[in-house]
Parts: C-alpha cells; sequence; structure tokens
C-alpha cells in the first residue's frame, strides 16, 4: 500500500538567498528514534537516504496543506536535508513565518531524478532558469566531485535581475571547477555586467556556452520556465544532441505525489510517478 | 463458476442482510433511483436502472479524512466500514469498479472499504436510454470478472444467480439453491445478445474515438467546443471512472489543543485552477486544453494501453448532466461532423 | 454513508434548479446531486449547486448569537440577545418614532421568512422601513415593466427557450449568472434557434453566435430607439397587437422617427448595417424572446432601459405568448419571492400599494393592528439617514451590503453611526462585522419553506438536516423577537402556517398550499381560484393595465464619464463559479482555487500601454476609493474598458463604484464608472481593502 502519511520533520534552520528564497534545513524526527511508530532499528539505513538527484518530497505545512520541493541536499544518516524554497503562494507564505523548531511534515523521496547512468561521464550542459537550479544543485555537486580529465561540464543560469539570482555561494564554489555563464533578464543603467554575465534568456548564450566545449556537449540537463525548456530542447537538437540525451525537470501541482489525485497530468503521465525528470524525447 | 437456479429473490435479499449492510438502487416519487440501504423491514424490488450517482463514493469517497496531526505527529484516519454488498450493480457501473480497482490499488483508504465489499451484479436486459456501454465493452451483461456474483432474470420473476468467485460462494453459503444445467448459460448469452442489438447505432461512437486518436481533431475544434464548457464539475463528479482529487487542511482548534484534519475530495480537471501552480503558471490555461485533456482520458488509446479498456463505461451520465450540452453523444456527434 | 436524499431547491441564482441534499446516519450533509426530472433543471446543476455543501457545512458558520463589545464579539444567550434588540428597538422607537428603525430583508432567505420580515416592520415595529437587495439588482425591472406592462415579473418560462425561434439576451450573461438557463439557450442555440447578444463584454454567448452587437456602455436607449427606428419604418411592427393591445404607439413612432440607425452609430459603437439586421431578424421571427440582466438595470437609466426593452416587445407583439416575452434575469434564488412578499417600502404582499387606503385596511384588519400610513425608506435612504442620525436601529439578515453595495466606504460609515444594528447570518461576513448583536442563522438546508424563482414559480424548500449550533430561521428569531417585545402578533406554528396567512393575503399566490406546489413540482403565479393550476405565460389575453403603455425615452448617457485623470470606464460582471458575496461559494475549496482573491479583466493592448503583465498586481482608483488586485487579459473586454467581479470582499469593486442613482428607484449605477489603473510592483503582493484601510 502507498502511504499518504508525512513523517515529522523539524524546523531546524533557514537563510534567506536571494529575493523572497530562503534554504531551509529540516530533521527528520523519528528517524534514530525507534518508537512504536518508527519500528526501524538504529543502524539500518532509513529510505530516506536512498533520495536521488532530482527527486523531490512533499512537504506538509499542517494548517494549509502540502507542495512538492526538491532537495538540494538529500537526507543523511541523521535525516538532515535541505530545501531552497521560493515564497509564492499561500504555503510558502506561511512557512516564511514559522519559527525554528516547529514540527513539520514531510513524505518522500519520490519520482524519477536525472537519469545517472546516462550521465556520466559525459559532457553536460546545463541550463537552468531561476528557481529551477535547485533541483541541479546536488547533482552538480556530485558531477563536480567526478569529473574526469576528459569531461567538461557547462552551466548557462538564467535570472530574471540580479537581486533574484539564488545560490550564490554554490555557484562561487561551482565556478573554481566549470565554467558559468550567467544570463540577467532585465539590468538597470546603472549596472555593469562582469565577466560572462549577459543581459537576456539562457536561450541567447546557447551557441556560446556549445563553442566551449572541446569535443562537443553530448548530454543537456535543463530546468525551468517549461517555455524556456522548450525551446532549449529545439535549439540542443537543432545542434545535435539526440533528443534521448535532453533531460527536463518538469514542475506540476501535485497533492499526492504517488500517481493518484492527477492534478500533474503531463499527456498520459504523470509528472510525480514518471517524472519529475524526463527526456525531450519522451515529451514528443 | 457456480449456476444456480432462484425461485424467490427475497431469501437471496434476506439471507445477505444478515451478514452484510445492504444497498440497493431504489426509486422515488420522482423516478429518480439512487443507492439506498435496504433494512429486513424495508425491502424494496430489485430495479435495472441506472442510478445518477455510480457507486464509486462506496469505495472512493466524496470527503474523506486522510490524517490527523496533533501537533508532534501525523496519524492515518482508515476508514472500518462493516462489509456491505451492492446489490443489483449494473454492468457498466462494476465495470467502472473494476477500472477503479486497478487504480487506487495500492491506495488503503479505497481498498479498506472495497475490502468489505461484496458485488451482486444485475444484467440488463433492455438498453437505458442515454447507455451505449456494447460499445465500450461494458455492458449490458456483467463481466464475470467485475462482480462475485451475477443475477439474471428469467422468466415468472425467477432468477438465474452465478456466483464467479470464492468470495460469491462464500456468501452465498447455507442458501438452499437448485443447480441448474449449463444451457440457462446459453439462454442468458442469446438475451444479453439481444439486448446488444436492441442498443441504438453507436458509429457516431465508434467513428469518433478514431477520429480522435488518429489526431485529426484539431486545437480549434476543442477551443470552439470549450466555449460551452461551464467547468460545474457535473460530468466528472457522476463518472464513474474520474477518480481525481484535491486535499485541503481543517484546522479545529474548539478545546484546548489544536487538531488538524488533512481531507481529500473530489476534484475536476475541468476546473480552470486545477493545474494551476502557486507561480500563476498553469499549463492547462485553456478550457479547450482542459476538455480535450478528459476526452482523451476516456477513449485514447494511450491510456487504453495501461488499462486495457477504455475510461469510458458508456453510461451516459455526462450527457444527462451537462448543462453546456458537450455530454459524450453531444461531443462524439460534433467530432463526426466538424472535426 | 448516504442514508436519506432530501429533494429541495439550490440555494444560489433565479433559476431555482432542482437539487437533492444527501445526509448521512448521523445526520450531516455530505453533498448533493441534481433532481432528474425537475421541469428546469432536469438533472443539470452549475458548479455553485455542486458545491452547496462545503457552504452548508464551513466551519466558518455561526452557531450561537454574539455580542459585540467594543471590537471583539462573545457568545451570548439567546435569550440575552432577544431582551438586548428588544429593549434597545423600544427605548428608540419611545425616543424617536417608528421611522428611525427599519428591517432589511433577504432575497436569499424564504418567502415565509421575508413575508414575517415585513409583517414584523409593518406590524411590530409599526414602519414601512422595508426593503431588500433587488433595490440594487432588478428594482427598475418593478418600476419598468409595472408601468409598461403592469406586472414587474418574467412574462414566459424557461421552458419557452425551446420554443422560441429566436432569443434577444440583452446585458445579461446568463451562462455565468444563471447558468442552467444559459445552458437552456446553449441548447435552443445549437438545435438552429437564433441567438442575438447584445453586450459590452464578449461573453461565452457573444462567443457562440456572429449576432454579437458590442455597444458602448450605458448606450441601451440609443440602440433599442433605433432598432424601434427601423421596425416602424420598415412596417415590420405587428399592426394587429399594436392596435388591439397597446396604447401610445403614435407618440412612439414620433419620438423614434428621426432616431435612424446611422444617427446612433457614434453613441453606440453598434453599426446601422447591424442595428438593421437585428430589427429585421427580431422582428420578423416568428417568436422572439428577450432575456435581459443588470446590464439593463444597474445604471441611471435603469428603469427607462426597461420600459425600452417593453417597447419593442410590444411593437413586434413578441409577448402573451409562448416562446416570446421580456424576461427578467433575477439574480438571487428569491429576489422574485422577497418583491411578492412586500419587502419592499412602498408595497404590501402582492404589490399592493402601501399608499392606498383601501390596502392599509386590509393589513390592519388582517392583522388586527393598525398600520402606519407614513411612508418608508428603501435601503439606501436607511443607510443615508443612519448617517444623519435620523434612522438609529436596524435588522438585517442574509445581505451583505458592505460588499455588494455601491460606495462601500458610505454604507460602512453609515452602519456605524447606528444605535442597534443586529445582523443574522450564516458566516460572520463583512457586515456581520459591524453588527451590535450577531444571530446564527439556519441555512436552507435546514429550514421548510418555498423560494420564488424568476419565472414566477414558487417552489418547496424542505428541510435536511438539523440547525447547526443554535442556528434559528428567520421567521423563527423574528417571532421570538415580537414576542419578547410583548406582541402576540406573529404566531405561527410552522412554516406551512406562515405560507397559509400569506398566501390568504397575497392575491397571486391564493390557490397555493404546500400539497399542491409539491404535487405540481412548483406553481407559478398568479394562482388564483381562475387559474387554479399556475400561469406559465403572463398577459396572455390581457394586461393587468388593460392595454400596454408605450412609454417615449431618450438616451441618458453614463454618469461619470472619462477624462485625463481617469481615463478607463469600469464595469462590473459576476464569475459562474462565485455568487453574490461569495460568504457561501467561497467555502468551497473548489471555487475559491477558481481565482485570485479579486480580479481585474483588462484587454492586453491597454494593459500593454500601462505596462501591466498578465496576473500582475495592479491598483485601481476611482473619485470614491482604491483597491488592489492582480490583472486577469481577457479579449473579452474591449479597449478602454475593465471590469471587475464584486464577490470579493479583499478586494471590492463597491470601493470604486459611483452612487449616482436612477431616479425612479434610486438604483445606483454600478455597471459604469471612470477609474484609473496602474501597475505595482512585480513582487507586490496586491493589499487586501482590509489592510489598506488599516494602513491609513
Amino acid at each position: 500500500m502507498l502511504s499518504h502519511i508525512p513523517d515529522a520533520i523539524e524546523l531546524v534552520d533557514y537563510i534567506d538567498d536571494g529575493e523572497q528564497a530562503r534554504h531551509y534545513q529540516f530533521r527528520l524526527v523519528n528517524i534514530n528514534k525507534p518508537s512504536e511508530k518508527n519500528t526501524n532499528n538504529n543502524t539500518a539505513k532509513h529510505h530516506w537516504q536512498d533520495a536521488q538527484p532530482g527527486q523531490f518530497f512533499m512537504l506538509n505545512v499542517p494548517s494549509i496543506g502540502e507542495a512538492a520541493f526538491t532537495f538540494t541536499e538529500p537526507p543523511n544518516e541523521q535525516g538532515e536535508f535541505r530545501a531552497l524554497i521560493r515564497q509564492m503562494g499561500k504555503l510558502t507564505t506561511t512557512l516564511f513565518t514559522l519559527p525554528k523548531g516547529d514540527i513539520l511534515g514531510a513524505r518522500g523521496p519520490f519520482g524519477r531524478g536525472w537519469p545517472l547512468e546516462k550521465i556520466n561521464k559525459k559532457n553536460i550542459i546545463i541550463i537552468a532558469g531561476g528557481c529551477g537550479l535547485a533541483p541541479l544543485v546536488n547533482l552538480i555537486d556530485s558531477l563536480i566531485d567526478n569529473l574526469t580529465a576528459s569531461q567538461q561540464l557547462v552551466l548557462i543560469y538564467g535570472a530574471q535581475n540580479k537581486q533574484a539570482q539564488l545560490l550564490t555561494t554554490e555557484r562561487e564554489r561551482w565556478q573554481q571547477h566549470i565554467k558559468i555563464y550567467n544570463s540577467l533578464d532585465e539590468i538597470n543603467d546603472q549596472y555593469t555586467l562582469v565577466e560572462n554575465e549577459s543581459q537576456g534568456t539562457p536561450l541567447d548564450i546557447v551557441d556560446i556556452a556549445l563553442a566551449t566545449f572541446i569535443k562537443p556537449a553530448t548530454t543537456a540537463l535543463l530546468c525551468g520556465p517549461e517555455i524556456m525548456m522548450n525551446s532549449a530542447a529545439k535549439k540542443l537538437v537543432d545542434n545535435g544532441i539526440a533528443s534521448d540525451d535532453i533531460f527536463l525537470a518538469i514542475e506540476r501541482r501535485m497533492h499526492c505525489a504517488i500517481g493518484l489525485c492527477g492534478h500533474c497530468y503531463l499527456n498520459e503521465r504523470y509528472v510525480c510517478k514518471n517524472g519529475p525528470t524526463f527526456s525531450w524525447q519522451e515529451l514528443q | 463458476m457456480e449456476i444456480y437456479h432462484l425461485d424467490d429473490l427475497s431469501l437471496l435479499q434476506q439471507h445477505l442482510l444478515a451478514q452484510y449492510q445492504l444497498y440497493q438502487v431504489v426509486k422515488n416519487d420522482d423516478k429518480q433511483c439512487s443507492w439506498q440501504q435496504q433494512t429486513k423491514e424495508r425491502n424494496e424490488p430489485l430495479i435495472a436502472e441506472l442510478p445518477q450517482s455510480s457507486a464509486k463514493d462506496f469505495f472512493f469517497a466524496e470527503h474523506e479524512n486522510l490524517l490527523i496531526f496533533n501537533g508532534e505527529y501525523f496519524q492515518e484516519t482508515l476508514p472500518t466500514p462493516a462489509p456491505f454488498v451492492l446489490f443489483g450493480i449494473l454492468s457498466c457501473d462494476l465495470t467502472a469498479i473494476s477500472y477503479q480497482d486497478q487504480f487506487f490499488k495500492d491506495d488503503p483508504y479505497y481498498q479498506a472499504r472495497r475490502q468489505q465489499c461484496l458485488l451482486v451484479g444485475l444484467d440488463c436486459i433492455k438498453p437505458c436510454q442515454q447507455g451505449f456501454c456494447p460499445t465500450v465493452d461494458a455492458g449490458p451483461g456483467v463481466r464475470e470478472h467485475t462482480a462475485d456474483i451475477i443475477l439474471h432474470p428469467l422468466e415468472n420473476h425467477q432468477w438465474l444467480l452465478i456466483s464467479t468467485n470464492d468470495k460469491g460462494t462464500e456468501a452465498i453459503k447455507g442458501l438452499s439453491l437448485k443447480t441448474c444445467h449449463w444451457h440457462f448459460l446459453t439462454q442468458r448469452d442469446l438475451t444479453l445478445h439481444q439486448c446488444e442489438q436492441e442498443f441504438t447505432d453507436d458509429s457516431d461512437i465508434t467513428q469518433a474515438i478514431d477520429k480522435l486518436n488518429n489526431g485529426e481533431v484539431s486545437d480549434s475544434f476543442w477551443q470552439q467546443l470549450a466555449v460551452q464548457c461551464l467547468g460545474c464539475s457535473g460530468c466528472t463528479t457522476l463518472c464513474p471512472t474520474c477518480s481525481c482529487y484535491g486535499t485541503r487542511s481543517i484546522t479545529d482548534e474548539s478545546e484546548d489543543k489544536k487538531v488538524i484534519t488533512q481531507q481529500r475530495f473530489w476534484d475536476s480537471c475541468l476546473y480552470e485552477g486545477f493545474q494551476r501552480e502557486a507561480s500563476f503558471h498553469n499549463p492547462s490555461a485553456e478550457a479547450g486544453k482542459r476538455v480535450q485533456r478528459f476526452w482523451q482520458h476516456k477513449f485514447g488509446n494511450e491510456f487504453f494501453a495501461e488499462f486495457n479498456r477504455h475510461g469510458c463505461v458508456g453510461c451516459g451520465r455526462c450527457e444527462q448532466t451537462c448543462p453546456g450540452v458537450i455530454g459524450v453523444h453531444s461531443v462524439m456527434k460534433r467530432i463526426n461532423n466538424n472535426a | 454513508m448516504c442514508a436519506d436524499l432530501v429533494k429541495t431547491i439550490c440555494p444560489f441564482c433565479g433559476v431555482g434548479c432542482g437539487i437533492c441534499l444527501k445526509v448521512d446516519e448521523q445526520g450531516q450533509l455530505l453533498s448533493v446531486e441534481p433532481q432528474q426530472n425537475h421541469p428546469i433543471s432536469q438533472g443539470k446543476l452549475c458548479d455553485k449547486g455542486w458545491s452547496t455543501a462545503y457552504a452548508i457545512n464551513s466551519d466558518q458558520r455561526l452557531t450561537q448569537p454574539l455580542k459585540r463589545i467594543n471590537k471583539s464579539f462573545y457568545p451570548i444567550s439567546w435569550q440575552e440577545a432577544l431582551t438586548t434588540i428588544a429593549d434597545e428597538l423600544t427605548a428608540i422607537i419611545d425616543e424617536s418614532g417608528s421611522q428611525a428603525v427599519g428591517v432589511i430583508s433577504s432575497a436569499r432567505a424564504s418567502n415565509e421568512d421575508n413575508y414575517a420580515a415585513q409583517k414584523f416592520a409593518r406590524a411590530v415595529l409599526k414602519t414601512n422601513n422595508i426593503d431588500h437587495c433587488a433595490r440594487i439588482c432588478h428594482s427598475p425591472t418593478v418600476a419598468g415593466l409595472k408601468q409598461s406592462l403592469g406586472s414587474g415579473a418574467m412574462t414566459n418560462s424557461a421552458k419557452d427557450i425551446l420554443e422560441t425561434d429566436l432569443m434577444l439576451v440583452f446585458g445579461a450573461d446568463p451562462t455565468e449568472n444563471h447558468s442552467i438557463l444559459g445552458g437552456h439557450i446553449m441548447q435552443a442555440h445549437a438545435q438552429g434557434t437564433e441567438l442575438i447578444v447584445v453586450d459590452p463584454r464578449v461573453t461565452r454567448l457573444a462567443k457562440l453566435t456572429p449576432m454579437h452587437l458590442q455597444l458602448k456602455l450605458g448606450s441601451n436607449i440609443a440602440l433599442i430607439n433605433a432598432l424601434l427606428h427601423v421596425i416602424i419604418k420598415e412596417q415590420w411592427f405587428d399592426q394587429r397587437f399594436v392596435e388591439s393591445r397597446t396604447q401610445g404607439f403614435e407618440q412612439l413612432a414620433k419620438h423614434v422617427k428621426d432616431i435612424t440607425p446611422e444617427s446612433v452609430e457614434s453613441t453606440t459603437g453598434v453599426s446601422a448595417e447591424l442595428i438593421r439586421t437585428t430589427a429585421r431578424a427580431y422582428s420578423h421571427a416568428k417568436r422572439a424572446m428577450i432575456f435581459y440582466g443588470m446590464g439593463i438595470t444597474q445604471y441611471v437609466s435603469g428603469t427607462n432601459n426597461v420600459i425600452s426593452l417593453a417597447n419593442l416587445a410590444l411593437t413586434c407583439g413578441h409577448i402573451g405568448k409562448a416562446g416570446t416575452g421580456v424576461n427578467p434575469l433575477r439574480g438571487q434564488n428569491n429576489v422574485q419571492g422577497a418583491c411578492d412578499m412586500g419587502c419592499l417600502p412602498n408595497v404590501y404582499p402582492g404589490y399592493q400599494a402601501v399608499a392606498e387606503l383601501e390596502n392599509q385596511e386590509k393589513f390592519s384588519k388582517a392583522w388586527g393592528t393598525k398600520v402606519t400610513q407614513q411612508a418608508g425608506l428603501t435601503s439606501l435612504g436607511m443607510t443615508k439617514a443612519a448617517q444623519s442620525g435620523d434612522f438609529r436601529a436596524l435588522l438585517l439578515f442574509g445581505e451583505d451590503p458592505v460588499v455588494t453595495d455601491p460606495d462601500q466606504n458610505h454604507v460602512q460609515s453609515s452602519l456605524k453611526n447606528l444605535d442597534l444594528f443586529v445582523v443574522a447570518e450564516l458566516t460572520m461576513t463583512e457586515t456581520a462585522k459591524l453588527a451590535d448583536i450577531i444571530l446564527p442563522a439556519a441555512s436552507f438546508a435546514e429550514k421548510d419553506g418555498t423560494f420564488t424563482n424568476c419565472e414566477r414559480r414558487v417552489q418547496k424548500v424542505n428541510q435536511a438536516i438539523a440547525p447547526l449550533g443554535e442556528a434559528k430561521g428567520d421567521w423563527q428569531w423574528l417571532q421570538a423577537l415580537a414576542k419578547e417585545m410583548g406582541s402576540k402578533l406573529l404566531n405561527w406554528q410552522s412554516s406551512e402556517d406562515v405560507f397559509n396567512e400569506m398566501a390568504a393575503l397575497t392575491p397571486p399566490y391564493q390557490a397555493m398550499t404546500y400539497q399542491k406546489i409539491t404535487d405540481n413540482s412548483g406553481l407559478q403565479w398568479p394562482c388564483t381560484n381562475e387559474t387554479p393550476n399556475g400561469t406559465t405565460i403572463l398577459h396572455q389575453q390581457s394586461f393587468p393595465i388593460g392595454r400596454a403603455r408605450f412609454i417615449c425615452v431618450n438616451q441618458v448617457d453614463i454618469d461619470e464619464s472619462t477624462d485625463d485623470n481617469y481615463p478607463l470606464l469600469l464595469t462590473t460582471n459576476r464569475l459562474h463559479f462565485h455568487y453574490g458575496c461569495g460568504s457561501m461559494t467561497r467555502n468551497s475549496p473548489l471555487l475559491e482555487r477558481e481565482t485570485p482573491p479579486g480580479v481585474l479583466f483588462i484587454n492586453p493592448i491597454d494593459a500593454k500601454a500601462l505596462n501591466i503583465n498578465h496576473q500582475a498586481p495592479v491598483s485601481i482608483k476611482s473619485r470614491r476609493g482604491y483597491v488592489e488586485t492582480r490583472a486577469m487579459f481577457s479579449d473579452d473586454v474591449p479597449v478602454g474598458l475593465v471590469s471587475m467581479p464584486y464577490h470579493f470582499k479583499e478586494a471590492p469593486s463597491n470601493q470604486l463604484t459611483n452612487t449616482a442613482q436612477d431616479p425612479v428607484t434610486k438604483m445606483p449605477e454600478l455597471k459604469a464608472c471612470a477609474v484609473v489603473v496602474a501597475a505595482l510592483a512585480k513582487d507586490q503582493v496586491p493589499k487586501t481593502i482590509q489592510q489598506l484601510q488599516e494602513g491609513k
């Protein structure tokens, strides 16, 4: 049987990042405390540790309901995990008012994450827009950790404007190892663009980014607004990347995350169960 | 499979009433049919009429508490219904239950109710007004795998009783029944075949299904059709296979401590807000897209592949309840004429 | 599981669809389903109807009387509530006289409740200060049709839609506001009935027909006069009907002689050709029906607009026959009934004029007390008099004027000025928040009674569940209050008793009983000894005033036009998934999800010029108020016109609307005022009116 029941989590900490966004740190409350509810013994690996990059969890803010978020750091042995959350609707607005120490709920991990077997050791172009960088964070970290000499990784990151850019610390860290291009939709008159920064959308830099590769990029990972991803995917196909080597992370409203409530449909598929990552080929 | 002859239907009803809560379709003064509980004292005649509301609410409740949160942890609130029988359920609705059994196979709430239920199916020997069950392989005769017991009317108020599985056999244990000859089954087939012949021409529907699956229905057709969708949720509410739901939290602070209940409730994919995200991004903002998805879900090959049948069971309820005159018959006709 | 299915009538709009309430063993309302064989709705409901259970079961329901002390409400007993109200009412009447007190009843409550309310006002309080919300929807209908035809109600029936050859929908959006009737119109159109839509907005029906006259706001009379001009000039009118059934045709013909289609092109924005085509189609149709709504009534020219439509129908003889008529689509489930019951200051039940001595004597005798001769105040009159301190105590039920009435700030300050303000409601509305005493009202599912729908069909409402908590039906608490004030004049054992007393005094209801209503699935008035089975079509042989009257009317422009400071026109509309002030529909998680709390529909061209994005936060300002909400791009509103639904207390359109009134009925011009719209910062969440006011 599927479970609709969240595990209790503690809101451990949060730090602001960009405009109206925060990194939240949560801790699964009962993971290491054997109790009537949790008969797992201490040493066994809990199922949350199976979380793969690109998978998501349902955050339960009890007085409001549930919504889907991705991990920026997956649950560790102690049951601690992180997520980047933007204040958007009722649930996140309420979350932003909650104090540290509050008990909330989480269900997961859910869905099909990034296809690691198809990504490993490949030359990869990553295109992310706005909050879309969040589901890529721990993947980029692990790709960098395992980067081989012949392998190249390039990231294009687009944001509305300078204030809306997220994950600055992470991007600074990655900058040491991989090439990053930033695009800004709007800049004000006084602002001077820094290196590898341009005005426009990520699409405008795809050609430049592809030219960075010594051996051509063979794989692409996309995450962000659907219109942007669709245009980018078409452009990448035109540039010779196979449609089954282009992967998109799709976002949908979700209530159950287990393929029942129907909200996240995408043609005949459900994003929660069959996604959230799909190859461009699958979406044709 | 076991076949019996039943002289007196009330014997079976009384027998089942001793073990189960018994629900049966009853017609009121206004000729409206609905599922009503029967008792030993109140026991109405069995009728082969389609109730306006299907039986899906018995398993997938219209509103249902999923869990409560007490401030520390979350607790499942599974229903614990007493054993019950749906007595005289028609083939289209049985097919829909079988469809939902598959969809909700791993849903604990659905299954908690479903496990407690005995399904006594009733063959239709006359076509109903809006129905087209033969077209979508859902009737008029009860499909064996969809019911535990099948009733088939014979002449002189006699009945053929077919037990299709152990659950059915267990339920009739202790009831004195005469086994009967298999040729009654042949006779049943004949009667049902004759009934099938009496259904009106279904070429509108079969042709429209083909057009739908051959990509011959344009986006602009759906857009124009969707002008008439008022987003009332009538079709999805009455459709026996529709299963979309929403969730909400209800906080009860009346006592000294706060209890939060999470509830799920029937939703409709035809509402504009169904897929709208907090960012206002809405993949199905256009009514045409939503209406198209609804019909694709009922008749599309991609769903047929998953469930081994169409999502539509041919009950015709959407035709009757749609204020915008775009129920199944109207839509299929328009697809044929205009798409 | 559902244990019982109770047949009753949907509590939302004036169509009066048949609904069944599903009740479980514990007496809880589970959900609803349509009545399959109801004469109008035939197994259909709109999204509001389907969501009824959410409104009734809402955890927001009031379950006990509340008393306000400073800014907070505290629960009190019914006895304490009644004593407090009775004492204060008596004191105020002693000090300031009966003109200082009044009652506003509800078009949502039953006929029985409304009859009791006007009797309470007239017999117990001794005042004609009794009114309800028809003031802001269809008072021009009552006034206009009364003058032209002699009766202010829908002349024909819903079933006529399937018997007509042409439907002329004028300033009405039936698929959104009267969805099931709108569905009948769509059905008839699909079967070949001609459909002509006259509306400044591209309504759903307008999208289905090539015949859409997208007239400029408030140019109805100019357009209708031009239609009449063509019909008369071309001799397309029904001469026999005009000669035998009407009077004043000569003057009308003279009046419109020079109003050519060309002469009104710029006023109306409709091409002369389209006007001619429409005139031809309407006059040549064998049977043609006019439907109209608040796009006709909510103007300073509301009454004259209604009169013009009557002129049009009379000229072509499209009245008094099946498939014809002048058919106002009335808003609330029982607005017809509330009018019929005499919840208007100038008439007793059955439209018997208060000013007539004979009627005063009839009611004095029937009620066993002398009724006052003094004229009563309208609801706006009461709020105005409250402002000046002349009006001191108001009992109000089932209405939310703070959200739905024009010029919200004025209403609010008037209500605050009252010495005693009592509100009976289902939930804590914006109006209830201003009350001194709040009484918990029983919902339609919790009471017996009758509603009268827009086609004059009186239908039986049946109790399905017990009143929630200590909630009471309206006539029950009015009766208790009368007793508390020492009056035994309201003395009934059951709703049926109330109905029977009313029917005996109300000629059109004369031959009705509960049993007959149930047996006939409702009865359409007049139902008298001569017409014991009711009347589906009015004016078949003659008009109540003998001959119908042609009345010449002139185009009156909207009161407030645009200028440099307020360059856009604002109109109001309704959304099909909400109803009135939203106090019921907004409890449904499904309906509430459909829009953000408040929207402004704006043409993308206007939006672009103002640098506004789809769904972006915007501000809207008129000469009277300021609100913030979200912009919704829509090609359904023409350039230069923006539109706002009035359901949302967070962003009430009535902060902005004009209070200029129809001189006859005092109907405010809710359909047109000048505004200025501006973009707010991109990430700003629109402030609710409550937040804006606290910020002040």
